[in-house]
């Protein structure tokens, strides 16, 4: 090699270790050697069963020593009922938060669906932070909410933090009802992101935890190198093992407390050195923690169950009349025009005078979304129409409306007659908005030219809030607004 | 919004989640994920729950569950 090159490699070599010991200047000594592990899950929806054995792999790891972390990458409400119907909602997933010992926690767009004054009882009681960086919130609405965090473990490094929510493109909201995030601003996560980046020189390990799904994890680690992990949640994908991309590990454990992330980071002198990442699957018998079990035990027999929400002057029985509440109430929560109940989804044959939210999870199990479809009278029938044919006979009750499906010898449809809820013919010069079940929307073959909209809550929520607020139940009494002309022979009620 | 089944485009409300999709592209495959002789991945080929929420674009195939090796 000659001088010249020799003297220009020194000084590139020079300016490097400049450049190394700038960035690294803020950063305390580091030791020799270390190892973290950052335990992570995400997309709990109320699934607390495995919470036990979750306890019992992180007690065992910290018993080992070192720097051990639990990081909770959002959406621990909405999708149990037991648990989203606890009082004060959600109330079991905070204990268990804490118990756990959850060090970090970025907001889902699920932690908003008991509305921002639960979530800021439940900010001010966890015993963690919550990072997000693309969420402004007023002073003291969301108490601990903060944009990144620098961690400062027990052997001297520095882990820093920031967070994300995702947000719809159409709204700029994260999914939920908008009336759940009033006073709240959210900003485009990707380009609040690159903002962050400075953060890099406050940690030995730079780190995000998102709630955007892989998708978005991917173009997260793609436009920012200098992370070192992304801990990811929200499209409930099962990442195992973690992925690097772009130079970034990314890692993500599924949903409904399956699985429980581990990554693992070593680092010698303050240089991370490996980084690893992959689930523990939770079925099967694995060591459970007796604590964790018994407050589960507890939390599974939520008394809110038994309450009752109304006393009716009668019991409700049969499918019209059923299926009129549930349609009412459809309606109602979400100021639609019409709404559809298909009859599959009314599971009991009764409801009695003393009204129960067991009875109505009963009554509407499977956690359907209220869907909101823009349809005029021609996909209306188009609606009623693919819901005849499934079994020759009526299926969808309704609300807002009336109608009757006129059939041939054979049972083949001759005529949809639509009328209004005054029984004079529905307007056909005009759109409605017309409330659906997530299945009936996903599954009925029917056309519109809408695509639609979830509204962010369920079947059940609606009826719950319909029967909270005491409805005249005397329409139900013999309520008919779905006819057979001819009348079909044994019809199941 | 628009996502894609085995390159399949399916329109459907926005805010539906992976169930919904499954139920709009085919009642009879959405019955085999039910039982679980199906799974459903994500263009990356990571298994995905069906409760998991969806974006514009986003991509969904349908696997056969891997048998297990048979224990000697």
């Amino acid at each position: 090699m000659s001088r010249g090159k020799r003297l220009a490699s020194g000084f590139i070599l020079l300016l490097l270790l400049v450049l190394a010991g700038f960035s690294c200047a803020s950063l305390p000594p580091a030791p020799a050697d270390a190892r973290v592990v950052i335990f992570h899950f995400n997309d709990i929806h109320g699934k607390i069963d495995n919470f036990a054995k979750v306890a019992a792999i992180v007690e065992r790891e910290r018993q080992e020593g070192g720097d051990v972390y639990v990081f909770c990458a959002g959406d621990n409400f909405t999708g149990n009922p037991v648990i989203d119907q606890y009082q004060p909602p959600g109330e079991p997933m905070l204990e268990l938060l804490n118990r756990l010992g959850v060090d970090l926690l970025t907001p889902g767009n699920h932690e908003f669906d008991f509305g921002m004054e639960n979530l800021r009882n439940f900010t001010a009681r966890a015993r963690f932070p919550l990072v997000a960086a693309n969420i402004e919130a007023p002073a003291g609405a969301l108490p601990q909410l903060q944009p990144s965090i620098v961690l400062q473990t027990k052997s001297g490094l520095r882990i820093a933090v920031f967070g994300l929510i995702q947000v719809e493109a159409q709204n700029g909201l994260p999914s939920t009802h908008p009336d759940r995030v009033k006073g709240l601003r959210f900003s485009e996560p990707l380009a609040r992101a690159r903002a962050m980046k400075g953060l890099r020189r406050d940690g030995h390990v730079f780190l995000a935890l998102t709630h955007l799904g892989y998708e978005d994890d991917l173009r997260l680690a793609k436009q920012m190198p200098e992370l070192d992990v992304i801990i990811g949640g929200h499209s409930h994908s099962r990442v195992d093992p973690a992925e690097t991309v772009n130079g970034v590990l990314i890692a993500q454990a599924g949903s409904d407390n399956r699985f429980l992330g581990r990554v693992e980071l070593r680092l010698r002198n303050g240089r991370l050195v490996e980084k690893k990442g992959g689930l523990v699957e939770l079925k099967g018998p694995l060591a459970e923690n007796a604590e964790v079990k018994g407050m589960i035990a507890r939390f599974n027999q939520n008394p809110a169950f038994a309450r009752v929400i109304v006393e009716a002057p009668f019991a409700i029985e049969g499918r019209d009349a059923l299926g009129s509440l549930m349609t009412d109430a459809m309606r109602a929560a979400h100021g639609l025009d019409i709404a559809f109940q298909n009859e599959g989804g009314i599971r009991l044959p009764r409801l009695p005078e003393k009204i129960t939210l067991k009875d109505v999870y009963t009554l509407d199990p499977f956690g359907n979304q209220v869907v909101e479809i823009v349809m005029n009278a021609e996909e209306i029938r188009s609606l009623i129409s693919d819901s005849f044919r499934r079994g020759d006979n009526i299926d969808l009750q309704v609300s807002g409306m009336a109608y009757t499906v006129r059939t041939d010898s054979e049972r083949r449809i001759r005529e949809i007659v639509l009328r209004g809820a005054d029984g004079t013919p529905l307007p056909e010069d005009r759109t409605y908005r017309v409330g659906v079940s997530s299945y009936v929307a996903s599954s009925y073959k029917f056309s519109h030219r809408d695509p639609g909209r979830a509204l962010g809550a369920t079947t059940a929520d609606a009826l719950i809030r319909f029967l909270e607020n005491r409805p005249d139940f005397s329409i139900y009494r013999g309520v008919q607004r779905a006819f057979q002309d001819p009348p079909a022979q044994g019809r199941r009620y | 919004m628009h996502i894609k089944v085995n390159h399949k485009t399916i329109e459907i409300f926005s805010g539906a989640r992976v169930a919904d999709v499954l139920r709009k592209y085919s009642a009879s495959t959405w019955k085999q994920v039910e039982k679980g002789s199906k799974i459903v991945c994500d263009g990356h080929g990571h298994e995905v729950g069906l409760d998991g929420e969806l974006g514009e674009g986003a991509q969904l195939y349908i696997k056969r569950v891997p048998r297990a090796e048979p224990r000697s």
